[in-house]
């Protein structure tokens, strides 16, 4: 799981999207995350991290590929729109060369 | 668990799922370009609430969901921790 800055994980989305065009899908996975670096220590052992209540973590998969972020509070509008227009992008992509494809096949002169 | 069949419904219980238990909810967007279709889940491995739709006005519907679910994360009057 690579975990990249917020602008380079929405580029890496934009290819993972670019990639399966053709097959397989795109999963985004929106969380809650609590500031854990390490995974929970055993019973009486101290837990050593710093506690934060305002980052939610993004991770993006086309099954083979992994990439995550770290959202804050003064980023989280922004990832949310780029995120979508990235996705809008690339069904809308497809929707107008469809509309495209059944005006040419409707054309008259064909 | 089933997929829901009306948006309003779905939005509804993911919002109460959320609230009920903030660091366990997880909020899944699976989108098939080949097939066409947009599926959300929203589960915290007890629960699992989905919905998929192939319509582009669900997409804003969708957006404005996950964009919702992620400002409650992110702000700072949260729940339980656990």
């Amino acid at each position: 799981m690579v975990l990249l800055e917020n602008d380079s994980f929405l580029t890496e989305l934009t290819r993972l999207f670019q990639k399966c065009r053709t097959s397989g899908s795109v999963a985004i996975t929106l969380k809650k995350y609590d500031g854990r670096t390490k995974p929970v220590p055993r019973k009486g052992h101290p837990v050593n991290y710093e506690p934060a209540d305002n980052k939610c973590l993004l991770r993006a998969s086309d099954g083979k590929k992994k990439i995550s972020t770290v959202v804050n509070l003064q980023h989280h509008v922004a990832m949310k729109l780029l995120m979508f227009s990235a996705l809008h992008y690339n069904y809308f992509l497809v929707m107008q060369l469809v509309h495209l494809y059944l005006v040419i096949k409707g054309c008259p002169l064909l | 668990m089933p997929y829901y069949q009306t948006w309003e419904e779905f939005a509804r219980a993911a919002e109460k799922l959320y609230l009920t238990a903030p660091m366990k909810v997880r909020v899944v967007l699976k989108y098939r370009h080949c097939d066409g279709n947009l599926r959300i889940k929203v589960t915290d491995d007890a629960v699992c609430l989905q919905y998929k739709t192939d319509q582009a006005q669900d997409v804003k519907k969708i957006e404005k969901l996950h964009g919702k679910l992620m400002r409650l994360m992110v702000s700072k009057e949260s729940g339980d921790h656990e």
